[in-house]
């Protein structure tokens, strides 16, 4: 196991043009999973030269005005104010497939028993990924933890106002420095901030108010400082004027790295976001992650990787795998073991276990929406069912 | 008269005077200007001594005819009196005029038109109205010089006589040709200068009797062509015809509606959106009045006036904002302005007097039919001259061979190309307005034919516009509504038995703005289609509206705004306080409520959160199944505080506006006939999608929506990419189709587009065919769109379409038949000659050929019925030439069979008989039934002619080659016919030869087209529609 090295994650805003498009297709899923819990959804979305396309695919009782989900969103990350992208003045391009048979028609999770849960299979060969380490008190690694509480703090600071002149696109990276396995020192940040000619004029200014009202307090929460040799660079190429969709071009699924652990273990390359829970390729990740972080919580392992590879047509994963990097307090294939006997991998038993179809119309301001900016595990702003450490006890027999 | 040097001033110039008491001047400003000559000849004619004036505005010159006896100086004194007459130098106002707006055209027009105010027009003497630079004085002394009063306006006396002093408000017309000119235009063609010099020569050499029977081929050519001719000239004129205007005016101080044909200066006219500006005004009073100048300035966003403002002199009309003019429209605002010119003397009448002038501008058809045609004329002409030459080279005698090619000429010219699509684009427009589909112009036949993107508007055009109740949510009960009947399941309910549903009723019933005219039973419902529908329901259930506001008598209306999304009323309540009744969005609503009427009782009872919630639900799945959601309540009130809290919540009510009948089936037509549907509405995307999906709109592909509020900010380019695949625009304003219209043929496309309303005009400009709905659609709409529906029916446009390809198909056929017999023509003539046979066809056969085969099966062609398959095929290449390559080869390729044909029965009788009348006489008969033959042929492009498929016959053509073969019997049948022909009796086995060699070339070029497409294909679903 690596030893002495350093690592970078990096994250970004609500009002990344990426993000945006994440968070506008989990606003579709929640739209649609909030009023009909069955819905079929698979949203995709793209934001270029000012228009936002918006593609979506569904089998649902309900009919949802896309266009509105994704005002709503641009809105809400910023985008209203007479800055050159408008919520309301953009042109949303929507491309709407109704899915002709619904194949878990009448499947609903909460009205079947263990057995006939196996009629949830895959639909698709996938890698799912978990991960869990020590490195943080939400046992998530460190750079990622850092970078989302960065740009999290941005744009807090962005929407009370306090800073007059700043946009919403904006970046994180921080690099630390680790020693003997753990994080040992901050070695470098840096954050892109978008802003008007304002804060163009004088750039100080953005600068000084990054420094001493985002770094500073987020640095201190997370207990670490930074020292004389921490390299911090803030907008090193210059001013960012506007930034946001009219600068750059946007699409979902493209920042899985920052959705997951920054890097910082294996991911899958599917997109989270955009797919509604009976997609394996989101909620295995979800599922892994719930798996791998009760192993560290239980203290069986300062760090774990759960590995599930499903295959097409079946319900329960081919294969379960399970790394601890040497550090696990058991016998690794006992530890296998006792998480394949305390967790149920199949598809239909995510979905009841996790009760992941009926959480958008538990949460009115959106569920899924929320997991698209800041990352998908890890959240402790949320009360995400695969953050429960309650398995815990369990695998510890 | 003494001989001296004429006399010029700066504005005559002589001409022409060398002849004593006849003198041809230059007038400079006479040059297009009718009115100038008018005044001119008036004026002259009735000076002592001059016998005759005529002025021609083309030329810009005068001939005057005058008693020698009075000098040329004097005349040109008064010429120069009566320019001085005019008030304003009319070469210094054009300079004036900084020309900035108007579009090229029509600033053309305007320079000409500048000159001179007052016309006279359709032989009505009218005095002139006076000219003054209306824009530069304040209203007041506008009101002044009309000598008018703003309150009272005119008294009915003083308007009648000035109606009779200024003539009626109506713009000359334009004048069509005259029939003597059709008629005589005839002649003036080069196939008859030809046929002259011909019986000329005949006349030269003695044979009187040839050269009559040239000039009977000749009258007859031009009766015909008079007579078709006539008849389009009388079809394109009617297009100019516009409908009936009617103007709001003050008349001894009471606002009327009168004719716009009765507007008189000095008239007071009060404008309101939508109206027509029936004259140019002097504005007095505006209100946020936005006018429509497009048709005049060519300006596509409307103008603010603004009555007050005092413009500098010089302003240029596109600037004059305390003026309207007439044919302008008012998009918005209200106001009151002073009538200073009607008729000619208004600016669009200045324009109209040279519109109207200025024959319909050629379609690119008839310019694309004209060149080839020229085109093809001087090739004939050369083949015609090589005839010629080697005839003298094979030894044929001079004068003979001088007749026979110029008798050749006149057959093989293709003169009439362009009059072919006049006179049948002229008889598609008769065949439409059966269809009730009025063409305005001309050339909106041919693009119809190519119509590639159809636009159509969702409201009112693909839906019904009458808002319908279909949903009816209580807290405690779902009911339907179906045909007037509130169901619970399946049982229908009486509304006595259901206080919560009466009380609904009820309180749309007061809460709604909706006017019940008319008797009780059939009331005529006058409000908002949303409030309509409401009102109409409650009739349907038996409460009676007009009673019920009387007991509830209105005391006062909140409107909804954009913070208070609902619209609240305060009427008195018969038991005493006050009754505020509610009807808006559902949350907002909600939000003002603390308890709810349960259907089934009649005390409210009080809401919680779970029901909150559920209510809301509610709401939500009714807008997903796009209805429109209105929530109703109601609160009971002592005093004059409205409440603003405390509410009783009634039910929610879900609206839809029908799709009409067969909607669905006509996009699937359009589908078929590879034309591109596109719905444009206003409504929000889950309303869209809807109506998208019911209609069809994407097929089976995803339906793509764009949705936009700000069309106007997007790139034009970036639209343009992005418009190429959506099926529906929503949430788009009406001005915003022009974008839409605009980006769709910047793809390349020829797009069509519906619309009705005053803010459409400019999209419907824009659009190749602009379709203007006829019940109900504004007059801005109407006048600037293409094609009319009169009965509102977008069915009606498919037949529209339908006949737009084949009339552009008939062109195709018709000119395909006279190319291709013409060249048959040349070639038998060329072949025989260069062949050393003689001349297979004498000068009088050529002239027979050409009158008997060529004009009646062409104008049978002309009147083909459609073509079963014509809306299953792809609309054809707008870029694409009437006439390619390949139908050029394919037609040299037929007439080479039937010279072919001809020439192998020419030979077989040069074996028999020796050259003679004879052969030729066989040649002749063998030429004139195959070209007979080929017209059928030329029905199609595919192979048909033995095909047991049915097809509509088509009877003209029948009747039309049956006729002529008939003729042709006959002439063969006659002596005398036959000694002037120059033919030999036939005996039967000659008559044999004849038909092998008229029918072999038919099927051998039958043979040779393609197979037609597959039957299961077409004539399937047009059938059904047509």
């Amino acid at each position: 196991m690596k030893r002495d090295f350093i690592f970078t994650s990096e994250s970004v805003t609500q009002g990344h043009p990426d993000k945006l498009c994440d968070q506008i297709s989990d606003a579709v899923i929640d739209r649609y999973l909030a009023r009909d819990p069955l819905s079929q959804v698979i949203a995709e979305c793209a934001l270029a030269g000012g228009v936002m396309f918006v593609a979506s695919r569904f089998a649902s009782s309900v009919k949802v005005d896309l266009a509105d989900v994704a005002r709503e969103v641009l809105r809400e990350a910023g985008y209203d104010g007479n800055s050159g992208f408008n919520a309301d003045d953009c042109t949303v391009l929507t491309s709407l497939q109704e899915l002709g048979s619904r194949d878990f028609d009448c499947l609903d999770e909460r009205q079947m028993d263990e057995k006939a849960l196996d009629r949830f299979v895959a639909f698709n060969q996938v890698n799912s990924f978990g991960f869990a380490c020590e490195q943080t008190p939400s046992l998530m690694p460190l750079p990622i933890s850092l970078s989302h509480a960065l740009v999290r703090h941005l744009d807090q600071e962005r929407a009370a106002g306090n800073l007059p002149g700043l946009q919403p696109d904006g970046q994180a990276q921080v690099s630390i420095q680790y020693r003997d396995g753990r994080p040992w020192r901050v070695h470098g940040i840096s954050m892109l901030a978008s802003h008007d000619d304002r804060l163009g004029r004088e750039p100080g200014r953005l600068e000084s108010f990054i420094r001493e009202q985002v770094l500073a307090p987020v640095l201190s929460d997370f207990a670490c400082e930074q020292d004389a040799q921490t390299q911090v660079s803030i907008n090193p190429y210059g001013p960012i004027l506007g930034g946001g969709p009219k600068l750059h071009a946007g699409l979902t699924g493209r920042k899985n790295g920052m959705d997951t652990y920054g890097e910082y273990s294996r991911h899958s390359g599917a997109a989270l976001s955009g797919k509604d829970p009976t997609r394996i390729d989101r909620v295995g990740a979800y599922m892994a992650r719930y798996a791998a972080k009760n192993v560290v919580a239980a203290g069986l392992a300062r760090q774990c990787e759960v590995q599930l590879t499903y295959a097409i047509g079946q319900a329960r994963p081919v294969s379960v795998q399970l790394d601890t990097f040497d550090t696990a307090s058991i016998a690794e294939e006992e530890l296998l073991k006792r998480v394949e006997a305390v967790f149920d991998f199949r598809l239909g038993a995510i979905l009841r276990d996790l009760g992941l179809r009926r959480l958008p119309a538990a949460h009115p301001a959106g569920f899924y929406r929320r997991l698209a900016v800041y990352g998908h595990v890890g959240r402790e702003d949320l009360e995400l069912p695969w953050e429960r450490t309650d398995r815990a006890d369990a695998l510890l027999g | 008269m003494p001989k001296r040097g004429p006399t010029s001033t700066s504005r005559i110039t002589p001409v022409h005077t060398a002849v004593p008491g006849r003198a041809r001047l230059q007038i400079q400003g006479l040059y297009r200007n009718d009115a100038l000559c008018r005044r001119l000849e008036h004026a002259l004619e009735g000076v002592d001594g001059i016998r005759f004036v005529q002025g021609n505005p083309l030329t810009g010159r005068v001939l005057i005819l005058f008693d020698s006896g009075h000098g040329l100086d004097r005349l040109i004194g008064c010429i120069e009196k009566v320019l001085d007459e005019q008030g304003a130098k009319p070469s210094s106002r054009v300079s004036q005029e900084p020309s900035r707006k108007p579009s090229g055209m029509v600033r053309e027009m305007r320079q000409f038109a500048k000159a001179v105010r007052h016309p006279s027009g359709k032989g009505q003497r009218s005095a002139p109205q006076a000219v003054f630079r209306w824009h530069a004085e304040a209203g007041k002394e506008a009101l002044e010089r009309c000598q008018t009063d703003p309150r009272e306006g005119l008294s009915y006396e003083e308007a009648m006589t000035r109606l009779m002093q200024y003539g009626p408000n109506q713009l000359a017309a334009s004048r069509g040709r005259s029939p003597l000119s059709i008629f005589l235009s005839q002649f003036a063609t080069l196939p008859v200068a030809m046929l002259a010099v011909s019986a000329g020569v005949s006349v030269a050499t003695g044979g009187l009797l040839d050269a009559g029977v040239i000039l009977g081929v000749v009258l007859i050519n031009s009766v015909i062509g008079y007579v078709t001719e006539a008849q389009a000239e009388r079809t394109i004129q009617s297009l100019t015809g516009s409908a009936a205007r009617t103007a709001q005016v003050l008349r001894e101080g009471v606002e009327q509606s009168v004719a716009g044909e009765e507007l008189v200066p000095g008239d007071v006219v009060v404008l309101t959106p939508g109206a027509y500006v029936g004259a140019d005004l002097r504005l007095l009073k505006c209100h946020r009045l936005t006018v429509d100048e497009s048709a005049l300035t060519g300006e596509s966003l409307p103008v603010t006036k603004q009555a007050e403002a005092v413009l500098a002199a010089d302003t240029p009309l596109g600037d004059r904002i305390n003026m309207a003019y007439m044919g302008t429209t008012v998009t918005g605002g209200s106001g009151m302005g002073v009538v200073i010119a009607t008729r000619e003397a208004s600016e669009i009448g200045q324009i109209q007097a040279l519109v109207g002038k200025a024959r319909p501008p050629e379609t690119p058809m008839q310019r694309q039919l004209g060149r080839m045609g020229t085109q093809l004329g001087v090739l004939s002409g050369l083949v015609c001259t090589g005839v010629f030459v080697a005839g003298i080279l094979r030894g044929q005698g001079m004068l003979q061979m001088l007749k026979s090619s110029v008798s050749l000429a006149v057959a093989a010219v293709p003169e009439g190309l362009p009059a072919v699509a006049t006179t049948t684009l002229a008889l598609g427009i008769n065949a439409m307005r059966s269809h009730n589909v009025a063409v305005r112009h001309l050339d909106a036949v041919e693009s119809l034919g190519a119509v590639q993107v159809f636009c159509m508007d969702k409201t009112g055009t693909l839906t019904l516009n009458h808002m319908t109740v279909v949903d009816l949510r209580f807290a405690d009960g779902e009911l339907r509504v179906k045909d007037g009947d509130v169901l619970d399941g399946e049982q229908v309910l009486e509304v006595e038995d259901w206080p919560g549903l009466r009380r609904l009723l009820e309180v749309v019933s007061l809460c709604s703005e909706t006017e019940l005219e008319g008797e009780s039973g059939a009331y005529d419902l006058q409000g908002s289609p949303t409030e309509n529908g409401l009102v109409e329901l409650a009739l349907q259930q038996a409460i009676d509206v007009p009673v019920l506001r009387e007991r509830f008598a209105r005391e006062k209306v909140y409107y909804r705004s954009e913070h208070q999304p609902y619209m609240r009323t305060v009427h008195a309540h018969p038991r005493g306080g006050r009754l505020l009744a509610i009807k808006g969005s559902p949350r907002e609503v909600l939000d003002l409520c603390s308890h709810y009427l349960p259907l089934h009782g009649a005390d409210p009872e009080a809401l919680d959160d779970e029901l909150r919630e559920r209510l809301l639900g509610q709401n939500e799945t009714m807008a997903g199944e796009a209805l429109r959601v209105l929530a109703v309540a109601f609160a009971a009130f002592e005093g004059e505080n409205v409440p603003r809290q405390g509410f009783t919540w009634v039910g929610l009510v879900g609206m839809a506006d029908p799709l009409r009948e067969g909607m669905a089936e006509l996009i699937g037509v359009y589908h078929q006939a590879g034309i591109r549907t596109v719905m444009i509405t206003g409504d929000q995307g889950p309303t869209a999608y809807a109506i998208g999906k019911q209609l069809g709109l994407s097929g089976d592909q995803p339906l793509k929506i764009l949705d936009s509020t700000h069309l106007e900010k997007m790139d034009a380019e970036l639209l343009a990419a992005l418009v190429e695949d959506v099926h529906v625009f929503a949430r788009v304003s009406p001005s915003n189709k022009l974008e839409i219209v605009q980006a769709l043929q910047r793809t390349g496309q020829v797009v069509a587009m519906t619309g009705d309303g005053i803010n459409d005009g400019p999209a419907l400009k824009a659009a190749d065919v602009g379709v203007a709905m006829g019940e109900g659609g504004t007059d801005v709409a109407r006048s600037v769109s293409d094609v009319v529906l009169e009965d509102n029916n977008l069915l009606t446009m498919s037949a529209a379409i339908r006949q737009g390809r084949t009339i552009y198909g008939n062109i195709r056929k018709t000119i395909h038949y006279l190319l291709s017999t013409n060249f048959s023509e040349i070639e038998v003539m060329l072949g025989g000659i260069v062949l050393g046979l003689g001349q297979p066809l004498n000068p009088m056969q050529l002239l027979w050929i050409n009158l008997a085969t060529d004009i009646f099966p062409g104008l049978a062609l002309s009147l083909e019925p459609p073509e079963p398959g014509v809306m299953s095929r792809p609309p054809r290449d707008p870029q694409e030439a009437i006439l390619r390559p390949r139908d050029l080869r394919r037609m040299g390729l037929e007439s080479a069979v039937i010279t072919g044909g001809t020439l192998a029965g020419y030979l077989y009788a040069l074996k028999r008989y020796g050259a003679g009348p004879q052969a030729s006489t066989l040649a002749f008969n063998i030429l004139t039934h195959a070209q007979l033959m080929h017209s059928l042929s030329c029905r199609s492009e595919q192979r048909q002619l033995f095909s047991f498929r049915r097809r509509a016959p088509n009877r003209q053509l029948l009747l039309a080659v049956g006729g002529t073969a008939l003729a042709q019997v006959l002439i063969n049948l006659s002596p005398g016919m036959r000694r002037l022909i120059g033919i030999a009796p036939l005996g039967p086995l000659d008559w044999l030869v004849v038909a092998a060699g008229a029918v072999g070339p038919v099927i051998i070029n039958e043979l040779s087209k393609p197979a037609p497409l597959s039957p299961g294909k077409q004539a399937t679903k047009e059938e059904e529609t047509a």
